[in-house]
């Protein structure tokens, strides 16, 4: 079968008309309930690159989520959510979606971006490993990181930002 | 009045020249100019009718109507010689879009100056559009006559003889200026059109030979520059003459555009295949050729979908799998649609259903593939999905609402963030009886794709369906102009039937007869529009040589109403106008504000909202209004036509009291009568043309109503309750009453439905043995004991009857029941409703007020998303 030579991958950035597609994705893909002032941030003009759909034959299977923060007057990106829906998993959507997070954070100048984190529960032993393929680091375990699902424990994974050579 | 003719001043030099003046400001529209100098006049001569006229018509202009016309009519009193004042006024009927009015002041001016060329030729456009051909003829023959060297004068005549049915005269005229002609450019559009034009008249006259020499002769010398239509003519022409060349002809066209299915129809037709009338003796040559064509271009759509209507058995499985599958692979949405014409084969539709089964088991992936580091991903996810999706529709179309609902909750666990998956689902729910689930869920599928018009436009809809009003207009609000009254005004402007129709059948199926009325007219307001809006069409063609599109327009806008929005909405406003007329207390009606609208809270909000927003505009609708019609200061320009009134009467409420309704109702029916000749005319458009005739007293009429609808469906429950209705009144009717001869010819029209030896009761519970297993006969047989008036109780055991097993119930025939029985009366409605809730498992139109109460507040509520765990 001449699969995925003819199959699609796109990205689009969010808005206020789509984010019905991103709370329907969130809804199946996590075990967590949002707040409303997490739809609000992702839609601030400066994440526009690091708040994205992931579209697969023109179907949004998937979204990566990102906001900056300032941590000791150094920009960094913090990863909110990233996911693909399970039947659309294992055709690389992830890594494309991380490595085009990964050069928007590169190429970003005003301001500067250094380095990027997140967090995975420690019992997601795959999520951990998909990461640490794209250079992400342990660095420590963020104790009762989740109120209600177990395990609380969290990784907190990073790796630092490279400017892209001009 | 001769003497006020005589006395007509004779103006001087000096008047001349300011008369002269006046009307070149107006051509100029240089208005306030043109006052003052009228004035100037009128001072020395106060009664010279002319400039009477011209100011009258310069104040119409200016906004003051009245006095304008007023002083219009007092001009052509005073000079009834003259053709201006005439001229004059006809603009000014022309403007009010009273086309007679209009007509009638052009003839008179041609009476003052016979030979007035403009006069001439705008009433050669009104006897266009009003379609009185013969006097096109004679008017356009005149005009030829005066100016003999303008082109667009033989044009205009050959056109005139062609609409009036005349194509030889057409054809000698288009010949005559042929001959006359001297030279013309090559590639000159106007003389293509023109060459073009007479080629179809002479196919028109079947002078096929004919037309076709003209068609090379021209097409060769470059004189025809429009490619496709000299294709298409020479492809029509030469299958018709039966030419060796017309294979070919078609061949070029296929090249050109391989998926217009017109030209691979007219090929095969050269062939004598009928692609429309497949036989099994051509069948084997149809699909030769068009698998021939599949191969020849892979690319077309066309010859693949049409060799699955031609082929049979195994041809069909074969070409139905490679074409199935190669969409699906694809993710062609439209898809189902597609193929569902398909399904008037039964054979066909369980062929499809099996290839599209297997090719879901072929893309069967476990729902979380193995973490494959290698990535080696197999079958395409999406066309699983797509798949499903097909089926799901299948099982719809075919009425296997649960397997479908099955089939979109698989679909949706798969991929939930596709439209259409809850577009389907809205779509089952509503066929199963459930319209708020269906409102719940096509709202979901706007969330996901918020710009998508298409889904808002069928949320709306569906909200409209299950009777939430205001909270439709919410969502069409999204859309539509933010400086609007009203989302709803918005749109009426913009001539949205579906909406117009959809909220009129809301409050009909609400009760609110007036507000439904008022949608309904605003429907056939619509097709007034479309109608007036052609005018312009008249002298434009005819100046831009635009022949063949301008014909065909004109025949098109003869039936424009014979459109499905037009018909439903005159046949349900004659029944309410039937209703109205039964019953005058219905005009009274609900109040407009009552809480029927539905009760939530949100619609009041919604109402108050409006309100504030119509008091925040007065200035906007002012300035569209009458209001300032009396301020003498503003000097623009008004046009002719009659500034839109404000609408007093929003909700109808004075419409619904009108008198004679019955002759509105036959007003509303009137234009579908010529769409008898066409032969679409259905059985309900007849039955509430039989309701109408009948209560205006006029027997025959009503007979040959209900004549027709039993010549397209003798057996059909409208039919049966209106023949045993007319029988009686047949026999309560006498000789002064109805004129004998009427009367014989009513005794005869039922005569062969209804033997005079047989009595109404044994006719109508023979009709019931014939079709005891069919609900909408049963509830027929139960109306017409009704009005044999059968006892209650039996009336109602008929009713019931209908819920027996075995006897097919629609959810459409169970409402009219309980309607029904809520309208006699019935104790036992409850019970009936109780027993039609419980047979239907998946509707909720059955349940009891109190709980659609609930479920139309819960069908407006978003998602919600229940978890433990919340994350800032």
């Amino acid at each position: 079968m001449s699969t995925s030579t003819n199959s699609r991958v796109s990205f689009a950035s969010l808005t206020p008309n789509n984010l019905g597609t991103v709370r329907k994705l969130n809804s199946v893909l996590f075990p967590i309930r949002y707040s409303d002032k997490y739809y609000q941030d992702i839609l601030r003009p400066e994440v526009e690159e690091f708040c994205q759909l992931i579209y697969y034959n023109d179907i949004p299977v998937g979204n990566i989520c990102c906001k900056l923060e300032d941590k000791d007057g150094e920009q960094c990106l913090y990863l909110m959510t990233m996911g693909i829906l399970a039947p659309y998993r294992s055709r690389t959507l992830g890594s494309q979606s991380l490595q085009r997070i990964l050069d928007a954070a590169a190429s970003h100048t005003k301001p500067k971006i250094t380095r990027i984190y997140l967090h995975v529960q420690v019992s997601n032993e795959t999520a951990k490993r998909f990461y640490e393929r794209h250079g992400f680091k342990e660095t420590g375990v963020h104790e009762n990181y989740y109120k209600r699902i177990e395990p609380k424990n969290a990784w907190i994974l990073e790796r630092t930002i490279e400017p892209a050579s001009k | 009045m001769s003497k006020a003719q005589a006395e007509q001043p004779v103006l001087a030099n000096k008047e001349a020249k300011l008369f002269r003046e006046l009307l070149s400001h107006y051509e100029e529209k240089h208005l306030t100019k043109g006052r003052k100098t009228a004035d100037q006049i009128l001072k020395k001569h106060p009664n010279h009718g002319e400039t009477l006229a011209m100011k009258g018509l310069i104040l119409v202009h200016l906004g003051q109507r009245e006095e304008g016309k007023k002083m219009v009519k007092q001009g052509a009193m005073l000079n009834m010689k003259s053709h201006i004042p005439w001229h004059v006024q006809a603009l000014i009927h022309k403007g009010e879009k009273d086309y007679d009015g209009a007509l009638r002041a052009y003839k008179n001016g041609l009476k003052a100056d016979k030979d007035n060329i403009n006069i001439l030729r705008d009433a050669c456009f009104l006897l266009t559009h009003l379609r009185k051909y013969d006097e096109l003829v004679e008017y356009r023959h005149r005009f030829l006559q005066l100016r003999p060297v303008n082109r667009t004068h033989w044009i205009g005549l050959a056109v005139a003889h062609h609409l009036n049915g005349n194509l030889a005269e057409a054809k000698n005229i288009l010949e005559w200026y042929d001959k006359f002609l001297k030279s013309t450019p090559d590639y000159d559009a106007d003389n293509s059109e023109r060459l073009l034009y007479h080629v179809r008249v002479l196919e028109e006259l079947g002078e096929n030979t004919e037309a076709l020499a003209f068609l090379d002769k021209y097409a060769q010398s470059r004189y025809i520059v429009h490619r496709t239509s000299t294709m298409e003519y020479r492809a029509r022409l030469t299958t018709k003459l039966k030419s060796s060349d017309a294979p070919d002809a078609w061949r070029v066209l296929i090249e050109q555009n391989s998926d217009c299915w017109d030209y691979y129809k007219g090929f095969l037709s050269v062939e004598s295949i009928d692609y429309d009338s497949i036989t099994d003796e051509n069948r084997a040559a149809a699909l030769k050729h068009l698998n021939n064509f599949s191969q020849q271009y892979p690319r077309a759509t066309a010859p693949r979908r049409m060799a699955l209507s031609v082929a049979t058995g195994d041809d069909f499985t074969n070409l139905a799998t490679a074409y199935l599958s190669s969409n699906i692979q694809k993710g062609v949405p439209s898809l189902f649609v597609d193929v569902k014409p398909l399904y008037t084969d039964p054979a066909k539709a369980q062929s499809i259903q099996s290839i599209v089964e297997k090719l879901l088991e072929a893309h069967n992936t476990p729902p979380a593939p193995p973490p494959a580091e290698n990535g080696s991903a197999s079958a395409e996810p999406t066309a699983r999905l797509w798949a499903l999706y097909f089926l799901a529709q299948h099982h719809s179309h075919l009425g296997a609402y649960s397997t479908a609902l099955e089939l979109l909750d698989a679909a949706m666990a798969h991929t939930p963030t596709l439209p259409e998956l809850y577009m389907a689902r809205a779509r089952v729910l509503k066929r199963v009886g459930d319209p708020y689930g269906a409102a719940r869920v096509m709202n979901e599928a706007r969330l996901l794709d918020g710009q998508d018009r298409y889904l808002n436009t069928k949320c709306g809809k569906y909200r409209l369906r299950a009777g939430l009003v205001s909270e439709a207009g919410e969502v069409f609000g999204m859309f539509t102009k933010k400086d609007a009254v009203s989302p709803g005004a918005d749109l009426e402007e913009m001539q949205s039937l579906l909406y117009l129709r959809e909220e009129g059948d809301a409050h009909y199926r609400a009760g609110r007869l007036s507000q439904a009325l008022k949608k309904y007219y605003a429907v056939s307001n619509v097709f007034d529009q479309v109608e007036n809006d052609q005018y312009d069409f008249h002298p434009y063609s005819l100046r831009r040589t635009l022949l063949n599109v301008y014909v065909n327009t004109l025949k098109w806008e003869d039936s424009v109403r014979s459109h499905p929005a037009y018909r439903h909405a005159a046949v349900s406003a004659a029944r309410i106008w039937v209703s109205v007329y039964d019953d005058p207390k219905l005009a009274e009606g609900p109040a407009a504000s009552d809480s029927a609208t539905s009760g939530s809270d949100s619609v009041k909000k919604a109402k108050s909202k409006a309100a504030k927003k119509a008091a925040q505009t007065p200035a906007a609708t002012e300035k569209n209004g009458t209001a300032n019609a009396q301020q003498q200061n503003t000097n623009e320009d008004k046009g002719l036509e009659p500034p839109q009134a404000k609408d007093e009467d929003p909700e109808g409420a004075r419409l619904i009291r009108e008198e004679r309704p019955l002759e509105r109702a036959q007003k509303l029916l009137a234009p579908l009568w010529a769409d008898v000749a066409r032969g679409v005319w259905d059985v309900e458009t007849c039955a509430v043309a039989y309701d109408v005739a009948v209560r205006r007293e006029r027997y025959l009429e009503a007979a040959r109503a209900l004549a027709r609808a039993r010549s397209i469906d003798a057996e059909h429950p409208e039919v049966h309750v209106r023949t045993v209705e007319l029988k009686l009144k047949v026999q309560s009717l006498s000789a002064p009453a109805v004129s004998e001869t009427a009367l014989a010819a009513l005794v005869e029209s039922l005569a062969t439905a209804l033997p005079d030896e047989l009595s109404l009761e044994t006719f109508n519970s023979q009709y019931l043995q014939r079709h005891a297993a069919d609900g909408g006969a049963v509830l027929g047989a139960a109306r017409a004991a009704r009005v044999l008036q059968a006892p209650l109780a039996e009336v109602e055991e008929t009713v019931f009857s209908a819920l027996q097993d075995g006897v097919a119930l629609k959810i459409e025939t169970a409402l009219a029941a309980l309607a029904f029985l809520r309208s006699i009366e019935s104790s036992r409605a409850d019970e009936f409703r109780a027993a039609c809730d419980a047979r239907f498992e998946l509707a909720t139109v059955f349940k009891a007020p109190e709980e659609l109460e609930r479920l139309r507040k819960e069908s407006l509520g978003e998602p919600v998303e229940v978890k433990e765990e919340t994350l800032e």
